[in-house]
């Protein structure tokens, strides 16, 4: 056994220091991947037939070649919990465009969000509620929405929305909502520039951080470049604010938050662009563009005076959608049926931090 | 102790008559007079009936004045004075009597960077007049001052707030029991609450309904759809729509909720195939309109886009939506309903692009916006468009009211009588310049002159007569379903938190409700026409479902100024036409439609005549004179119409037509010339 283990280190370690250097090198072959992706054929009824994850489904224990991803902001979908995963075909990869703009993802690229929620009540386990795919064929961006059984063994695809309600615990508080797993055409109205459908989340801004793999902590950009979902690059990415970071300012924190949930539509090219506030991190620096001392379009017809009134929440429209369910008054418009509480204070924390005056 | 007990009971007594009158009660309010108050803090009792439009929920705490008139004078309170820099106030001023106060006037904010209030009001001698100065947004102290001066002449349009019972969103303005008096509507999720209006006032009715998911918070439509004489309702929802059908007692509602997906916007009762049974229609924010057709028992199918059992054109094609705001009009008045729709999306796309989808008489619908003259196709972000005939020159111009600024401004199109539009924003004069965005537009008379006025997010744009109009916007109601909710041939306004009534005045008016027999009930995409000897032409059309999220009166409103007969002519969907002459105004007429195969009767041949019969395919038509506006409708043996257009020459296609008999009818203004024929 000693021995046994003696060669097991020299192995590894014999591994590591070729794989470590970078510059002559032999990759070793990788186990193939068992996932399935046939373009022609996607999306499939079932979404154990892609094969992302092994047995039992709903551990979501990724196979070869799913990769596990973060973000450091993560958009807001009723205090859900999300498990992203990307998988390439074979060779594959993403390349890098700018900070603040999408990765550019390779045909057959397949991007995996699971929903779910712990502490469900009443028997305080975890319920996956939905697993979403974007994958991306020649002709662009596709979707599929995956609704799972009650037993947690299966989800289906289901592509004309409904609502579930979810009652569960989360950091001491007890919560019902009613929530909207979404109907293809509420995909597109957020996922999209102009007409053409993206993705939203993966943006080297909101990617770079720390992530913990099995085999360690490690930079997620790096990690992506070292397995190959990256192509190598030399560009020095910034790193996007952690709203939840109290240690940041205020105004770093909010707008985070709102280039994460808001910025899809509050964009040049987005669904709400002729509406004249533009939430995108890089754009949203100056008061203009997020709003400050700026008047609404619409009249809500409670006193409310500016997008956002310096020193007063109570009149600042952008406070006012954020703290109401009306579904004809909440932002996002899309994607959540009750509210971001810990957001809601932040905001009203920014604004009642804003001591100057509109003219 | 003598000396101790006197100075107590004197300052008991003193402080008795300063309690008396120490502001914190309306019954102790402080009296006032031309002169400056200091506002120590707001602490007394609140006042639970608000005046204010633009923040309309109550507050904690109020203080309380009264002022008592000597004379009739104007009165002005105002705490928007250079010692009170940073003060927020809110004031109420109210007639009555502690316990039963109503509304005067109210002020929030003076502006939009002033949020001090100054509220202005017209005294009665002998009056007083209570004024609350509450906490809604500080209960800090502050100064005003009452400043009291000779009567300046009356607001053209002013609105009193009236207290109404009310459990939901307040929606619509419409007669649901078939009385033609328009009732207040509210939904809940699980109610509706109505306020049915009578001669001595409201009584209100909470109904029950089952719990839904498609609230109407987008749009709400309103109509008898299966013509039972109870109205019922169309929630448009986020996420799908719900119909809530009347009982035959119009007591209770049963929710008829489809499976479809439906992002809506705003939703009309019409009838689309002119079957004589009303269908709906909502805009879809996100995919192509859906819509649902009568299938004559009262139940509603659904139907997306081009359907050939639907409608084969269908309604608005774009893939992505983009649609907003619709209303049916007939704008080229060859007596069929066209659909304009209000457009709007961010991003490169077509979906903002608007439409205008004419009714070729045959089921089918062409969108002509872009056509050579038409000028519609408009990139303009609008949510909402208010058509009326602005000129009274007989057809329907609109108003597109731009929710943004971003793609061009709003717009006033004039229908030039044959089909085209030309853009005359520019002859409205500048105080169109001063209108902010809006999602919100809807035409109505609101001072009765015979001159259709627009209520656009707190604006009037009152109609001068002469092109241009003036922006009105002191106290009038941000936006809101407009009916006639006292019966006072004046129009009024129900918004979200507000009843807002006209305060009215001298001008005569004529309200006209619809009874179809053949055509739907409500008479839905009828036209009337009014001609009275001063005001000359005056048009209307009975329509469900306008602006953005209300719906108004069922009921066509007619302003007539110091006219006191008119000639009314009323060209119903069916194809029939009736004709009254002579009619007194101030008053609700019901008129029931004429039975359209009584008309059907062989003109002479020196009148029409028509070759050759039987026909197979071209119908030629030999007519003494031939006027531009003249149409042709064909009617089956049964007296439905199955085909309408305007006549452009002297032949008519016929070939669609199965194997029968059949009338063709020419419409020459109001004057009827019909044959019968055979088609092989």
């Amino acid at each position: 056994m000693r021995i046994l283990n003696i060669f097991s280190l020299l192995f590894i370690a014999f591994v590591l220091t070729v794989s470590c250097e970078k510059d002559d090198y032999s990759p070793i072959e990788n186990p193939i991947s068992p996932v399935i992706v046939d373009l022609a054929s996607v999306p499939y009824e079932k979404l154990s037939d892609y094969q992302f994850f092994k047995a039992p489904l709903n551990m979501l224990e990724p196979e070869q070649g799913v990769l596990e991803y973060s973000l450091i902001n993560k958009l807001f979908s009723d205090y859900s919990i999300k498990k992203r995963f990307v998988w390439m075909p074979e060779g594959e990869k993403a390349t890098y465009v700018t900070d603040d703009a999408l990765l550019s993802f390779p045909v057959g690229a397949v991007l995996i969000k699971n929903f779910y929620y712990d502490n469900v009540l009443p028997s305080r386990t975890r319920r996956i509620i939905e697993t979403r795919l974007l994958f991306k064929k020649t002709s662009g961006w596709e979707f599929a929405d995956y609704v799972w059984n009650a037993a947690q063994t299966e989800a289906i695809l289901d592509l004309d929305g409904s609502f579930t309600t979810v009652d569960f615990e989360k950091d001491g508080i007890q919560r019902s909502v009613n929530y909207r797993i979404p109907n293809l055409l509420e995909c597109r109205v957020c996922h999209k520039s102009d007409d053409t459908s993206f993705p939203i989340g993966p943006k080297p801004q909101n990617m770079n951080m720390v992530m913990s793999y099995l085999d360690g902590e490690k930079n997620q950009l790096v990690k992506w470049q070292e397995v190959g979902y990256l192509e190598e690059t030399n560009a020095t990415v910034i790193a996007l604010p952690n709203w939840k970071n109290p240690s940041i300012s205020l105004n770093s924190r909010v707008r985070s938050y709102l280039e994460i949930n808001c910025a899809h539509c509050h964009k040049d090219t987005g669904h709400c662009s002729y509406r004249d506030i533009r939430f995108d991190f890089t754009s949203s620096g100056t008061d203009e563009n997020i709003g400050v001392c700026e008047e609404p379009d619409e009249d809500l017809g409670n006193g409310l005076t500016h997008l956002i009134r310096p020193g007063t929440p109570a009149r600042s429209t952008l406070y006012y959608r954020l703290n109401t369910n009306n579904e004809s008054e909440r932002m996002p418009l899309l994607g959540r049926t009750v509210k971001d509480e810990e957001a809601v204070q932040l905001i009203e924390d920014w604004i009642n931090s804003l001591n100057y005056n509109c003219n | 102790m003598k000396n101790n007990y006197i100075l107590c009971l004197l300052a008991f007594l003193t402080s008795l008559a300063v309690s008396a009158q120490d502001g914190n009660s309306c019954l102790n309010a402080i009296p006032v007079t031309n002169s400056f108050y200091t506002v120590g803090v707001v602490n007394g009792a609140q006042t639970s009936t608000i005046c204010t439009t633009s923040t309309t929920d109550t507050a904690n705490n109020a203080e309380w004045y009264v002022y008592t008139a000597a004379a009739n004078f104007t009165v002005q309170i105002t705490s928007n004075l250079s010692q009170n820099v940073g003060a927020d106030t809110r004031l109420h001023v109210y007639s009555g009597t502690c316990g039963s106060l109503s509304c005067v006037t109210g002020n929030d904010d003076v502006s939009t960077n002033n949020f001090t209030s100054t509220a202005t009001f017209a005294a009665t001698a002998g009056e007083s007049y209570l004024i609350a100065w509450d906490d809604r947004w500080s209960d800090a102290g502050f100064e005003f001052q009452i400043s009291v001066t000779t009567p300046t002449p009356p607001a053209a349009f002013a609105f009193t707030i009236s207290s109404l019972t009310t459990a939901g969103d307040n929606r619509a303005t419409v007669d649901m029991n078939g009385d033609g008096l328009d009732d207040t509507v509210s939904v809940g999720s699980s109610n509706i609450s109505i306020n049915y209006q009578t001669a001595t006032g409201f009584n209100n009715v909470n109904i029950a309904t089952s719990n839904v998911v498609n609230r109407p918070f987008w749009s709400l439509a309103a109509a008898d759809y299966d013509g039972n004489g109870f109205t019922d309702l169309l929630y448009g929802g986020g996420s799908g729509v719900t119909f809530m059908k009347a009982n035959n007692t119009g007591t209770a509602f049963t929710e008829i909720s489809g499976s479809e997906y439906v992002f809506s916007q705003r939703s009309n009762f019409i009838d689309i195939n002119n079957d004589g049974h009303l269908d709906a229609f909502v805009c879809h924010d996100v995919a192509p309109n859906v819509y649902y057709i009568n299938d004559g028992n009262g139940n509603l199918n659904f139907h997306q886009g081009a359907d050939p059992t639907g409608v084969s054109t269908g309604l608005g094609l774009v893939t992505n939506g983009g649609n907003y705001g619709t209303v049916w009009i007939d704008y080229d008045n060859d007596r069929d309903m066209d659909l304009f729709i209000a457009k709007c999306r961010g991003g490169s796309t077509n979906a903002k692009i608007n439409e205008l989808h004419r009714n070729n008489g045959d089921g089918t619908f062409t969108n002509v916006a872009a056509m050579p003259g038409v000028n519609l196709a408009d990139p303009i972000q609008t949510w909402s468009t208010a058509w009326a005939d602005y000129d009274n020159d007989g057809d329907m111009d609109l108003f597109i009211g731009a929710s943004s600024f971003s793609n061009g401004g709003h717009k006033m199109m004039q229908n030039n009588g044959d089909g085209t539009f030309t853009d005359i924003t520019a002859t409205m004069g500048p105080d169109i310049g001063q209108l902010g965005t809006d999602i919100e537009n809807v035409p109505a008379d609101f001072n009765n002159d015979g001159h259709v006025d627009i209520l656009t997010d707190g604006n009037i744009m009152a109609n001068n007569g002469d092109g241009t109009f003036t922006r009105y916007t002191t106290n009038i109601p941000a936006n809101g379903a407009i009916g006639d909710l006292n019966n006072d041939g004046y129009l009024d306004v129900l918004n979200a938190n507000n009843l807002h009534l006209n305060d009215g005045g001298t001008n005569n008016y004529l309200k006209i409700r619809l009874v179809g027999t053949q055509s739907n009930i409500n008479g839905i995409g009828a036209r009337i026409e009014v001609n009275s000897s001063i005001l000359g032409p005056q048009i209307r059309e009975i329509r469900s479902g306008e602006g953005f999220r209300y719906m108004g009166s069922l009921n066509a409103h007619f302003g007539m100024a110091s006219d006191t007969i008119v000639d009314i002519v009323i060209y119903w969907p069916s194809g029939a036409v009736s004709t009254l002459n002579g009619q007194i105004i101030n008053r609700l007429m019901t008129i029931t439609e004429p039975n359209t195969t009584a008309s059907l009767v062989d003109s002479q041949d020196d009148e029409l005549l028509i070759y050759p019969n039987p026909v197979e395919t071209t119908l030629h038509l030999q007519l003494p004179t031939f006027h531009e506006n003249m149409t042709y409708s064909v009617f089956d043996i049964n007296g439905r119409r199955v085909l309408n257009a305007p006549l452009t020459s002297k032949t008519v296609e016929v070939g669609s037509l199965n194997k029968g008999l059949y009338f063709i009818r020419i419409l020459d203004n109001n004057r009827l010339l019909v044959k019968k024929f055979f088609k092989n």
